[in-house]
Parts: C-alpha cells; structure tokens; sequence
C-alpha cells in the first residue's frame, strides 16, 4: 500500500465542451461538483478500482457527468465527445466498469434518468427498455400479464438489463432460459461515432421488433459483451417467456445492504417457492457423483433450473458475516450438491412428471434429497432460495467480503473438475484471503447448467476485505494467475466466458488466435477516434505500447507459472 | 503463370479444374439469379488449403467464392465477378461428442450424412424443413435456415456451439471454447460473448467457416404427432398461440393443401438435380383435393425418461384448449407417420419441385398477426399475374413460441417454358418488392432481396460495409453479394 499522502486533484473539462455539453442536457443534469463526481469513482466492484482509490490515484476521478433524458440526447453528447476528442464511460449503476480509463479528462455519462419501460409486447413476447430498467421493474409489470424475461441475476434491483447487454447476464434459470444473450431481441445504439445503431428486424422500416438476427451478417452478435467500448445502448428489446408462477414476488425496498453486523432474518425463509414452482436439493458423496448427475439431469429435458452452489449457500443463507465463517468451518452445507428447480409451464402435472424422473436419476446415481426427514436443519437453512431461485427478491445480500476477482470459466460439464483443480492450485500458490476463498476447491464451485447442459459456466471468487488494498492485490493476482490457467487449461478462451478486458485480450494471444489483431479493427470501424472508455477492451498498438511495464511483467510471470511463453 | 497453374502448384493437380462442365456445374442454380462462370474450381481437402487459397487470392485480387453443396435454391454461390470457386465438399469429417452432446462438423458434411451418423449415438441435429439431404449441414447452420423445431425456444435455435473459420485474410480464427486452442464446448467467446454470429447469414462474405461444432439433442423413443385442419390460416392463429403460449411440443408448422400433398404424393421423389424434372400430377391433384385447406403439425417428444410421461401431459394440455376453441383433428394414421418421419428427415417437401420442374420461393420473417397481410398482398399480384391461387405452397413456422414467425411462399414454373418462367419471375419479384415495402423482414437477403433490403437498412448497412472493407480490404471473398 502506497503511504504517500497526496492530494486528489480532479481533472476538468475544457470549458467549451462542458458548455457544448450542458446545452444538450440542461445545467441541472451536469456535474463536475467534486462531491457528485466522487460517487462514481468508487461505486465498481473492480478490485483495481479500490486500489487506484486506496492509493490516491487521480486518475480514478471523472472530469464530469451528464445524465441524458433520450437517446437524441446521448447522440449528441457523443457527437461533442468525437467533436473534442474527450473519452466517455457509460454508466448505470457501476457495479464492474465505471472509472475513466485514461488519463485524460473522461466524461461519465449516467443514464438514471432513461428509465422507462417503453413497451410490452404480450402478443409476441417482448419488451422494450430504457437503459436503466432493471430486472425487478421489467419483472413486477410482466407477470402481472403472465409473463417474465426468464431469469435475473444476483441483484435483481441494481442490474440493468441494458448494461447487462453489455457486460454479463447469468441467471439460475439458465438450464431453459439460456443466458441473457438468448434472450435479446435487438438493441438501439448510440454508437462511438454518434450514429445510430438498430439491429434485427428493427432496422427495417414497418417490420417490428420482434426479431433479433441480421439482416445478413448479425451485428447484434458483434456488439455484445463490448463493455461500453461500442456504443451505447439507448434502448433495449428483451424476449419474455410464459409465466406461471404469483403475479408479483415480494421486494425488500433497498434490498438489504452487506454489512458485518445486520442480522433481520425477517426477510428471509420464504416457506415455499413460488406458485407452480418447486425447489428440490440434492446431496451426493463427491463430485464426481455430483456431477454425474447434473449431466443426467441436464439431458433428461426435466426442469428450468439446475445448478450447483458451494461457497454461496454459506454467505447467501447466514445472517451475518459471522455465521458464514461458522458455516464454511463446520462444512454445514453439503460439499456436492446441486439444486434442481422445476415449473408447471405446460400443465399442471409436469411438475409431477419431473419429479419423478429426477428421483429416478438420483436414485440411479446415489444421491440423497434434503428433506424434513433428512438434514432439515440444513434444508430450513437454504430457505431464502426458495424464492430466489428465480429472482433475488432479497436483493444484493451476500454476507461476505468484497468481491474482487471472479473466475467465470465455461466449457463442458467436465471442465469443472478442471476448474476445481486450478482454484486449488492457486489457493495452494497464492494463500487464501478468507475462508469463503476455499469455496470451489474444498467444495463445489458455483456451477450453472447452460441451455439444457451444452455447456456449463464455472464460478469461483475472492473476498478480500476492502479496506486493505494488499488483499485487494493479492485477488488481483488470483485473477490474472486465472486468465492463464484459464487459457492454458481449455477452459475458456477467457477468464469471464462473457468478456474480455485489457491487458488479458492482448497477452493472451492464443484466443483465436491472435484476437487482439482481429478486435483492433472492430475497434477502428467503430469508435474511429477512441472515446468510448478507450482502451478498456482492446489496446490500439500505440495504447500496448504504452501500457506500464511492470503490469506486463506480472501478466508473463503468471504465464510462465503457466508454461506458456512471455509476451513482448 | 495462370491462376490455374499456381492454384495447382498450391493445392496440387488433382484439386483444380477449369473445364467447361465442371465451370458450367458451378455457374448457376435453379434460382432467378444471373447465371455467371468462374476462372476455375478449387477442391480443399483441409483447412491449410482454404488458407492458401484464400492468401493466393488476396496477392492476385481474385474473388473467392466458397462453395459446399450448391443447394442453396438462392443464388449464394454464383460467382458475381468470376473468379476461384473453392469447393469445400470434400471435407467429410464428423465427430460426435456422446457426453456433451455436440458434434463437429466439416463443410462436406451433409444433413443425411450427419443425421445418420447421430442416430448410431441415438442422438439427432436439428434441422430445417425442407433442407435438401445433400446440403452441406454446416451451411445450413451458418445461412441460420430455421429449425423444424424452431418453436421450442431450447431445442430449434442457436444451434451452433465453436466454430473455425478462415478470415479474409488467410489467418485462422476460432470461435466459442474452441478459440484458445484446446476442445471445443462452448460458443462464447473469443473477447465478445456471441461474436461468432457476426459470420452467421454472411453467405462467406466475411470468412470460410472449415469447421463448426453444434448442439445435438437426444434421440426420442417415443413421439405422436398431432394434426388439426383449419379452413384458412385466420382460423389457425389464436389455437397456434394458445399451443405456443403452453410451450407443447418441439416440432410444430402450418402448411397450405399444396405443401401437404406434395409430401404425401408417394409417386414423387426428392429431386437430386436442380430444377427437376416435371413429374405426372394425378396423384398430387387427388390428395390436394383432398386434404384440409390449411394442416397444423404439432409433434410432442417423449423424453429420454419416462417418454410416456411427457407426451401425456402434454397431450392433456393440448385437448384442453381443443375443446376450448372446438378445434378439428385430422385423425389419420398415415399421414401422422409420414410426419413423424419428416420431424427427423425433413427433406419430404422437396417433392414439391415435380410439379412443375422449379420453385422460387420467399422466405421471410414477421409476426403471426401480420401473416394475412402478406397473405393479402399475395392475392392482389397473383391476380394482376394470372399465376393460380391453388399452385401457391405455403409454409409457416413460429419461432420461439410464436415470438416471430418464418414464412416461406412458393410459386412454381417449368423451366423449360420462358413464358411460365418470365411470368413467374415477375411475379416473385413484384411480390418481393411489396412485402419488403410492408415491413416483411429477409434476415437473409439473397440475391435481388440485397438490394432491397439494405437499401433500407441505414447505419446497419453502412457498418456493415465499413467491417467488410476493414477486414476484406481487396474484397475477395463472394463479392457482389449482400450490400458488398
């Protein structure tokens, strides 16, 4: 940690562009104020973030925000933005990717203030959202018309469905729903060169919004995952699927903040899932068994969940911080497990029709069901996922530490033995930073069945305390030890299967080969004079060559505990 | 030098030919696209070929146009501006992943070879209604032809896992799990989560795909197909969407007398060559007197556990909103047989091609309420055409429960009469003209639907062009076609 006592000082806008800027969007929607310009430097769940933070970095400030009311709007402060040369981010709530990501005077654009539902479509089952629609506003107004999007993340509150376009979109209901990449029917962008951008059958006039591929080579496919580097999204048209479960799902207002010392188990234990959904837990011996049977299950067509949960039971189930060290001491939940949910969509007997056949697959494999006749203390435990095996209604509530560092690999449902092997290594390599580190090595990692089990993502994380940047260091190695394992062990062309960021897309020139080369060139046709968070996807070779040495050293020593060769 | 002798000095003799059959073979299809020869025809035998070929003709500027099995009814791999026509037919290989349920699949692989591989490992692709057998199955994965299952969200869409591919350039690229060199697995990735879609309906504008891993699905034990007749297509909407909204069945399609009796029609085989020969129609006529005006085809899928269990409750579900909407079954065994037999071969309706030698259709995708507009506009230029109501087939197919529709509408000519052809080919391209002009959506636009389709297209075509002239910078590969 540095212990040098520096001042931070905030960058500023040229006056003209901030004059140019606040013509478009009012002076009220314009901040450089440093207090509201603070908010948005600290907000990520990026550990290099914390550390730019801790270490009084001046680079981690924003010169400016600006909140736009339309997508007119967005285009022309990105027009401003090509016109000055100034670098945006685009932002909503900040949860990965918000700092600049130069050391130029940078731009945040916050789009709290697009917030609408523009549309539903119950006919053909679609909606279309303004970027900061989350999950659980798109949610309350769907079921009440029988239907919902087919899954949400961990905070169903704070991620947007746009910025997820962007970024992930991993659900518990993947196992039928797929990721939120299958679920996108088009998008309307801004792009880094202020054009704009519709996709699939939107961009014809008189055609409708309904479907998501071409016309001819599919852009929507390109665009995804850019992590803000091409264009923003000003609106956003979601698939929906039938709804069968309550019209609504209770929300805590505000969700219910980590902190070490909250304990109100009022909100949790829920008695029983949803209406026409049952939650079933299974227990196996190890994990071989355990993942014998996902895969038999994945393949058997039953259910719309199927995943596994090690670690996370731990801190998502406990009350406090406390309970969940208690927890992952005592091995209280089961080590090899998995948990199956299953819907009435079609009838009202499938649920009886799929439970049959998952008893039947797990007899076959010897495993045990949690129930009130076995382990009930430990089934009473992992209530609160009773309704948040479809949406977390409890909102973002992990009982842990800070979350830097996430391996999220993905491959067949194999790779999790692998996956497991190299967080082990690591762990054994590097140390732990707490015990709910030791999830994915000791126990399962988090393991979600993708699309009838064609695939599966793997997860394991570090939770290092936020206060200490060492820690947050120390996970930061974790992450780039990983994104060479990850490589190196065929368990991804990346270490987060939706994305890549910089410096892993140019040092790992294996994925491909050689992406960085062919992302460059998307990168010139679309954001020509590199203001849209530049850099953060793929360098340009000036932006590499730029780029400090000593991280480059890390990235290769990681590589060469990897066995694979340095890059220059 | 010549092209012919560096491309044999490259790929070796027997690779390379440029006599007038084989050029005549590769200069045209049955479609209303401008015949037009290439310089020669290149066999790859593997990836590496592909390479060189494509690296030789960027330092030559010489189109390449990558060719599989020609079946493409549309024009896609006749060489616009000449030029190398690589024929990637003689790359077979398939390997069939039992555990993951994938397969890899090379260019040369057809839909029968590769249906007929995964039955051994009681496995099947997914495949599209009226896919030829002999149609490369790669080809039919990346020109995104939808699924006869296309209506279960999980089972009839994004087919396509890994892939590998040839870029303009020459280099190698890999998509999905595949892209860091090791197996294949997944299709995120590389850098971007689906950027493999970006080839996906390029007709190989944008690169050659060599290889593709896909999704395969269990082989069901136990099927039934359900039929239900209707008087128009009206009448079939608000029960489709009752079926589609209960998510029953994977398989499920309307189609037209016509379609129906072409299917059935026992004296008439699928076409090998294109167009066909003109084949005696009195059985045809009988059955399309016959048969219900609109049929609806539903097929419900045992699971691999418990089939009967599945199919009950489905099937409990389906007489529920059949006696809802007082809806008429067509109760009969044969023709429910020959159904369950096209869900897993779906080449039966290429029969259709014995009616009159050729069949120029249009495909297209729009909502379900919109159909009797299309429908509309149909009845008005066949009217101004003299072209009969009653030799029109029709095909429709929801995708994704009823999200979006497919839409295929033929009209058939013999060839051999310039009047009929000229005729019809008018026809086709008023009829084109006025549903693209009403919002009816060609998310593949070959030939002639090109032009009209990114004309209206605005920054969609304009990115498109601005990609192709990044990474194709000497515009070899299929020039011409699409908005390049």
């Amino acid at each position: 940690m540095s212990t040098k006592k520096q001042k931070v000082i905030q960058k500023k806008l040229p006056r003209e562009v901030y004059s140019a800027l606040k013509n478009v969007a009012g002076e009220q929607w314009i901040y450089e104020q440093r207090s509201v310009v603070e908010t948005y430097s600290k907000l990520s769940i990026e550990g290099g973030s914390f550390v730019k933070k801790h270490e009084k970095d001046p680079h981690v400030l924003p010169a400016c925000v600006v909140l736009p009311a339309s997508t007119n709007e967005v285009q022309a402060i990105v027009k401003i933005c090509n016109r000055y040369h100034v670098p945006f981010v685009p932002f909503t709530n900040g949860q990965v990717f918000c700092n600049p990501t130069t050391q130029d005077p940078t731009l945040i654009i916050h789009f709290s203030r697009m917030n609408k539902i523009i549309r539903i479509d119950t006919q053909n089952m679609c909606a279309t959202l303004e970027p900061y629609v989350d999950y659980g506003m798109l949610q309350a107004e769907a079921m009440k018309r029988g239907l919902w999007n087919g899954g949400t993340p961990l905070a169903t509150t704070l991620c947007k469905l746009a910025s997820q376009f962007a970024f992930a979109g991993l659900w518990q209901t993947d196992l039928k729903y797929g990721l939120f990449s299958r679920n996108i029917v088009s998008v309307k962008m801004v792009l880094p060169d202020g054009e704009i951008l519709t996709t699939g059958s939107r961009c014809i006039p008189k055609a409708g919004d309904f479907f998501e591929y071409g016309p001819g080579p599919d852009l929507m496919g390109l665009q995804r995952a850019g992590v803000g580097t091409n264009g923003i999204v000003t609106e956003i048209t979601v698939k929906l699927h039938s709804w069968v479960g309550d019209e609504s799902i209770p929300d805590i207002s505000a969700g219910r903040p980590s902190l070490v010392d909250v304990h109100d188990p009022k909100y949790d234990n829920p008695d029983k899932p949803l209406k026409n959904h049952k939650l079933f837990w299974c227990e196996f011996d190890d994990f071989e068994t355990q993942i014998k049977a996902m895969r038999e299950i994945a393949h058997s067509g039953i259910a719309i969940g199927l995943n596994a949960t090690g670690v996370y039971s731990a801190f998502y189930c406990s009350q406090t911080q406390a309970m969940t060290i208690k927890r992952c001491e005592e091995k209280f939940f089961p080590e090899w497990n998995c948990y199956v949910i299953l819907a009435n969509v079609t009838s009202d007997k499938q649920i009886e029709y799929e439970e049959g056949v998952l008893r039947q697959i797990i007899d076959e494999v010897g495993g045990r069901f949690l129930s009130e006749s076995y382990k009930p203390e430990v089934l009473e435990a992992l209530k609160p996922w009773n309704y948040d095996c479809i949406r977390h209604s409890t909102g973002y509530r992990m009982n842990r530490k800070f979350y830097a560092n996430a391996w999220l690999p993905v491959g067949p449902i194999d790779s999790a033995v692998t996956t497991q092997r190299e967080w082990k290594k690591a762990l054994d390599t590097f140390g732990e930073l707490d015990i709910t580190d030791r999830g994915g090595a000791e126990d399962t990692p988090f393991i979600y069945a993708l699309q009838r089990g064609h695939f599966c993502l793997f997860e394991t994380d570090n939770y290092p305390d936020p206060t200490l940047p060492d820690e947050i260091k120390k996970a930061q190695g974790f992450g780039i030890y990983g994104a060479a394992a990850v490589v190196k062990n065929s368990l991804g062309p990346m270490l987060m299967a939706f994305l890549n960021v910089e410096p892993f897309t140019t040092m790992f020139p294996e994925a491909g080969p050689d992406s960085h080369l062919f992302m460059r060139k998307i990168r010139k046709v679309f954001d020509p004079n590199s203001v849209a968070a530049p850099g953060r996807q793929v360098f340009t070779e000036q932006e590499w060559q730029q780029f400090p040495e000593a991280v480059k050293n890390i990235v290769n020593k990681m590589r060469e505990m990897n066995d694979m060769p340095a890059v220059e | 030098m010549t092209i012919l002798t560096d491309l044999k000095n490259i790929l070796g003799e027997e690779k390379v030919f440029n006599d007038d059959e084989n050029i005549e073979k590769y200069s045209s299809d049955q479609s209303f696209v401008q015949p037009r020869k290439p310089d020669l025809i290149a066999f790859a035998e593997n990836v590496k070929d592909v390479q060189e070929v494509v690296k030789y003709a960027n330092k030559t500027n010489t189109p390449v146009v990558p060719f599989s099995s020609g079946l493409n009814f549309h024009g896609g791999t006749i060489p616009k501006e000449g030029g190398i026509v690589l024929d990637l037919s003689r790359m077979k290989s398939i390997q069939v992943d039992d555990n993951n349920w994938h397969c890899v699949i090379e260019p040369g692989v057809t839909v029968s070879q590769l249906q007929d591989e995964l039955e051994k490992h009681n496995l099947r692709a997914m495949l599209s209604f009226g896919v030829h057998p002999d149609r490369s199955a790669l080809t039919s994965y990346a020109e995104r032809d939808p699924a006869v299952a296309a209506a279960s969200f999980e089972y009839g869409n994004e087919l396509i896992m890994d892939t590998e591919l040839v870029l303009p350039g020459g280099d190698l690229y890999r998509t999905g799990l595949w892209s860091a060199g090791g197996i294949p697995g997944s299709p995120m990735g590389p850098v971007r989560a689906m950027i493999y879609r970006m080839w996906t309906g390029a007709q190989g504008t944008l690169g050659i795909f060599t290889k593709m891993n896909i999704k395969v699905e269990y082989l069901p034990k136990k099927r039934k197909v359900f039929l239900l007749q209707f008087d128009s297509f009206p009448e079939a909407m608000e029960p489709l969407r009752m079926i589609q909204r209960k998510e029953i069945g994977h398989e499920c399609f309307l189609i037209n007398n016509f379609n129906a009796a072409s299917l059935l029609c026992k004296k008439w085989k699928v076409p090998e060559q294109f167009p066909a020969e003109k084949a005696e129609a009195g059985e045809f006529d009988a059955l399309r007197e016959k048969l219900p005006p609109w049929l609806l085809v539903l097929c419900s899928n045992g699971g691999p556990r418990m089939p009967e269990g599945k199919i009950k409750y489905e099937e409990e579900a389906l007489q529920e909103i059949f006696s809802m909407a007082h809806l008429r079954t067509c109760d009969d065994g044969p023709i429910e047989d020959m159904f369950l037999k096209e869900m897993l071969r779906p080449w039966g309706i290429l029969k259709k091609f014995c009616y009159s030698g050729s069949v120029h259709d249009i495909s297209f995708k729009t909502t379900l309420k919109r159909v009797p507009e299309f429908q509309k506009i149909v009845m008005e230029v066949i009217n101004e055409h003299n072209y009969p109501l009653r030799d029109i087939g029709m095909y429709i197919l929801p995708i994704e429960r009823g999200r979006a529709v497919h839409c295929e509408i033929d009209f058939h000519c013999n060839p051999r009469s310039k009047d009929e052809v000229e005729q019809v080919k008018n026809l086709w391209h008023v009829v084109s003209e006025r549903f693209i002009d009403e919002g009816a959506f060609f998310d593949r636009p070959y030939g002639i639907w090109a032009d009209m389709v990114f004309a209206r297209a605005g920054t969609y075509t304009q990115k498109l062009k601005e990609l192709k002239r990044e990474l194709d910078p000497n515009n070899i590969l299929n020039p011409g076609h699409l908005c390049f």
